[in-house]
């Protein structure tokens, strides 16, 4: 049977485990409101049995949402801001590496829940969670602020400027995370991040994946009791204006996730006073050079370029929607795109994708229709036979244009990848992660070219959805962003030396 | 294998597939039926599979159940899940019975093929698939050395001697009827021990032998015996410690560039039992996408 935690709030009787969605600071009470379950299979090992959860949600009335900005406001300055980075990144580090043990109990629950509230594929979720996991160790925390700060002590105190003087960086007292539940986990990246300088937390989690934050938050305040007020996860109805306006009002910053129409809406909402980062939607594509098609070469080409479409089944903004493979390699592009079609059903196979609304899989049958009827010219669709499963659509030209997602992709050969690449430049606001599978001598002028589209990543075919610790998030920086800087300018300096009564005055 | 086809038709997809919400890694049955052909001489067979409540075993069952035949699901512990797939079977369109044996027992194989034959009048066939609790974990497994006789000798009193059990059960009925199918689920690390579990493999080499020897007595009397070696299975309970990287490492090496699901077993198991097979017997038949080939 499963072992009950009960500190941290699971409530087991009778096989049924009851699971507060949130966290909030010791002193703020929400109500418990409507209940979610879901019945969790038994593993099939170990004699577990089957286990109704029931997810609860509270009730956020205005007057406790003010109350808890107020609260974490207040537990932040007290709490967290005093601390020095090296004991924040201390404190992560200590919460990761509880969930890097297989054994811990609520990665256990993790892996066992997201599968059923997200759909996706329980192996898929498994492995990812800990691959994403690893990217918060402290060595790759330091990455973090290493890569924003020149010199991170910045955060801690005034350090001696570049220019002369002395700066400071301070983060919000109140940081805002309105979160996507596209990839699970991904939530995690957001609150470490607000973690990283010092920021008072409010996280609203996605509805569609309401549990990662909560359970990840848990953690951190199992760990620091004493930082714990400076951090909650709460589940609100979005858009509930009445709700998020005093707590907007109190929010220094608002990082939001999501569709350009649900980050646009949260933007018009928060006030001018606060710092406003959006990451809305974006388009990712891979670049296959005649190199990676040697006959040595190609099968595992072929096998990390699926793992990159299937996984999260594509949901992922660093997922490529489009393929250019370059004519001259052993393999030819045409064939490539078939082998592309069986390794996606063999993925279909080992990771079967999950449920998609029927206006999702409408979506696909009209792509595959547009395509398959389309009369241009060696253009070729290969399908899942019986569902929706996958789709590989084979252009013989360079063309550029997103799909349906959920498994969907676009092939198109060139002759040269470096300036086929051209065609993805009428997306460019869009341009994100290219993946790239090409010889060294290519590759900076494949740079340089993307990094003009607009582009602000490039990683391995294979690697594409495994964004590196310190990758500046859409080509911005992820912790200079949410900061505010404070100068001593050089003039302060040197008149405060003057105001020493025991100072020589030089008469200058 | 149905990807690669051009796409001609649309909209032939009225519906998506109804996942039923964490079944995603359960295997999938595909009637055989609905695909328009049916493996001969299994429909009313009475077929008795060991180690039925989950994992190949599950997938073997119900795929006989699918094809017509009356299937008895044995299992060791696990009531609920036997008499789920019992349940799943009769809704495939074949019947069945759950029956509760420890097969490394002597008695208690006897036992359970009397109630088989007592429930469904005869037994046509056999599918020794069920294992010992045993653990395909890489990073925990016992190198040589540290592998001594009790452990080696703990498998092989539960695989081979399993089988041993089950031979001299069935052996009285189907010389009586001048016909039978016994099935061995085996490995295909007896020919390339690509994770060396020595204690599992060598257990699985002895079934081997033993069922080369057995085909050669039990032929005249029209019973033939064969084995089926998969490859690295998933998903399975056994299985699910063998993590990403050799799990990688053997799709890497296999020609169909994937691992085996127990539906890929059932389908030679199924063949093995139909009437195609009925001048087969002594061979052990690799499902693990052209991992090993040899002859």
């Amino acid at each position: 049977m499963f072992v009950a935690e009960g500190r941290a709030g699971w409530l087991a009787a009778e096989g049924v485990i009851r699971l507060p969605l949130w966290v909030v600071p010791p002193g703020v009470d929400l109500t418990p409101g409507r209940t979610v379950a879901v019945s969790l299979p038994g593993s099939g090992a170990g004699g577990d049995a089957p286990v109704r959860v029931e997810l609860v949600y509270p009730e956020v009335t205005p007057a406790a949402m003010a109350g808890l900005a107020a609260a974490v406001r207040k537990a932040c300055a007290a709490s967290l801001a005093r601390l020095k980075t090296a004991e924040v990144v201390d404190w992560i580090d200590a919460a990761v590496a509880r969930w890097l043990d297989p054994d811990y109990l609520p990665r256990q629950w993790a892996e066992r829940l997201l599968p059923l509230l997200t759909g996706y594929d329980a192996e898929t979720v498994r492995l990812e969670l800990k691959r994403l996991l690893r990217t918060f160790r402290r060595k790759e925390l330091w990455r973090f602020l290493d890569a924003d700060f020149a010199n991170p002590d910045v955060l801690d105190a005034f350090r001696p400027g570049p220019a002369g003087g002395w700066v400071r960086a301070l983060g919000p007292r109140l940081l805002v995370h309105y979160l996507s539940g596209n990839v699970p986990g991904l939530s995690v990246w957001s609150l470490v991040m607000g973690l990283l300088v010092k920021a008072g937390t409010i996280a609203k989690p996605a509805s569609g994946e309401p549990l990662m934050a909560v359970l990840f938050a848990r953690t951190l305040a199992d760990i620091r009791p004493d930082l714990a007020g400076a951090l909650a996860v709460v589940p609100w109805r979005g858009g509930d204006e009445a709700v998020e306006a005093p707590l907007l009002a109190q929010a220094d910053a608002v990082v939001a996730y999501g569709s350009d129409q649900a980050v646009a809406a949260i933007a018009r909402r928060v006030p001018p006073h606060a710092r406003f980062l959006r990451y809305g939607h974006r388009i990712s594509f891979a670049v296959i050079g005649r190199e990676a098609l040697a006959p040595d070469r190609y099968a595992d080409t072929c096998h990390r370029l699926a793992d990159d479409i299937c996984v999260y089944d594509q949901q992922s903004c660093m997922s490529p929607q489009v393929v250019f493979v370059e004519r001259g390699g052993a393999v030819a592009p045409a064939a490539f795109a078939a082998l592309l079609a069986a390794e996606m059903e063999r993925y279909q196979v080992r990771r079967p994708r999950g449920p998609v609304a029927a206006e999702e899989a409408l979506a696909i049958q009209s792509f595959r229709g547009a395509f398959a009827f389309s009369g241009a010219e060696g253009t070729r669709v290969f399908a899942s036979t019986d569902d929706t499963a996958w789709t590989v659509v084979y252009h013989e030209e360079p063309g550029f244009a997103p799909t349906p997602l959920n498994r969907s992709v676009h092939v198109h050969a060139c002759d040269d990848v470096v300036t086929a690449v051209e065609a993805a430049a009428p997306y460019r606001p869009y341009l994100q992660s290219v993946g790239v599978a090409i010889h060294p001598a290519r590759l900076f002028p494949l740079a340089e070219r993307l990094a003009e589209l607009g582009v602000s990543r490039i990683a391995a075919v294979g690697e594409m959805t495994r964004a590196m610790a310190g990758w500046h998030h859409d080509g911005r920086p992820n912790l200079a962003d949410l900061v505010r800087f404070v100068d001593i300018e050089p003039s302060a300096e040197r008149w405060a030396e003057r105001l020493d009564a025991d100072v020589e005055w030089d008469g200058a | 294998m149905s990807n690669g086809t051009v796409h001609d038709k649309m909209a032939h997809e009225a519906t998506e597939m109804a996942h039923e919400p964490g079944m995603a890694h359960e295997p999938t049955v595909q009637s055989a039926t609905s695909q328009g052909f049916m493996a001969p001489g299994l429909r009313g067979k009475v077929v008795l599979v060991t180690g039925a409540s989950r994992g190949i075993g599950r997938a073997v069952a119900l795929a006989f159940a699918a094809h017509g035949a009356f299937v008895a699901v044995n299992y060791l512990s696990r009531a609920d899940l036997a008499a789920a797939v019992v349940d799943e079977a009769r809704r495939l369109g074949g019947d069945g019975m759950a029956v509760q044996a420890d097969v490394r027992q002597r008695h208690a194989v006897a036992r359970m093929v009397a109630e088989v034959v007592a429930a469904a009048g005869r037994i046509d066939v056999v599918v020794n698939n069920a294992l010992t609790n045993y653990r395909f974990d890489p990073k925990q497994r016992q190198l040589a050395w540290e592998t001594g006789w009790p452990q080696v000798e703990a498998q092989v009193a539960a695989s081979l001697g399993a089988v041993v059990h089950m031979a001299e059960a069935v052996l009285p009925y189907m010389q009586a009827q001048a016909s039978g199918r016994i099935i061995h689920i085996v490995s295909n690390l007896v020919d390339f021990p690509l994770v060396p579990y020595h204690d599992y493999t060598a257990a699985k080499a002895a079934v081997v032998g033993y069922s080369r020897s057995l085909a050669a007595e039990v032929g005249r009397f029209g019973i033939t015996v064969n084995c089926v070696a998969p490859g690295l299975t998933v998903p399975t309970d056994a299985s699910r410690p063998t993590k990403e990287d050799v799990r990688e490492q053997v799709i890497r090496l296999t020609p169909m560039g994937r691992l085996v699901t127990p539906d890929d077993v059932a389908g030679a198991v199924l063949f093995l039992a139909s009437d195609w097979a009925r001048m087969v017997t002594g061979q052990c038949l690799r499902v693990d996408g052209g991992l090993v080939m040899r002859d």
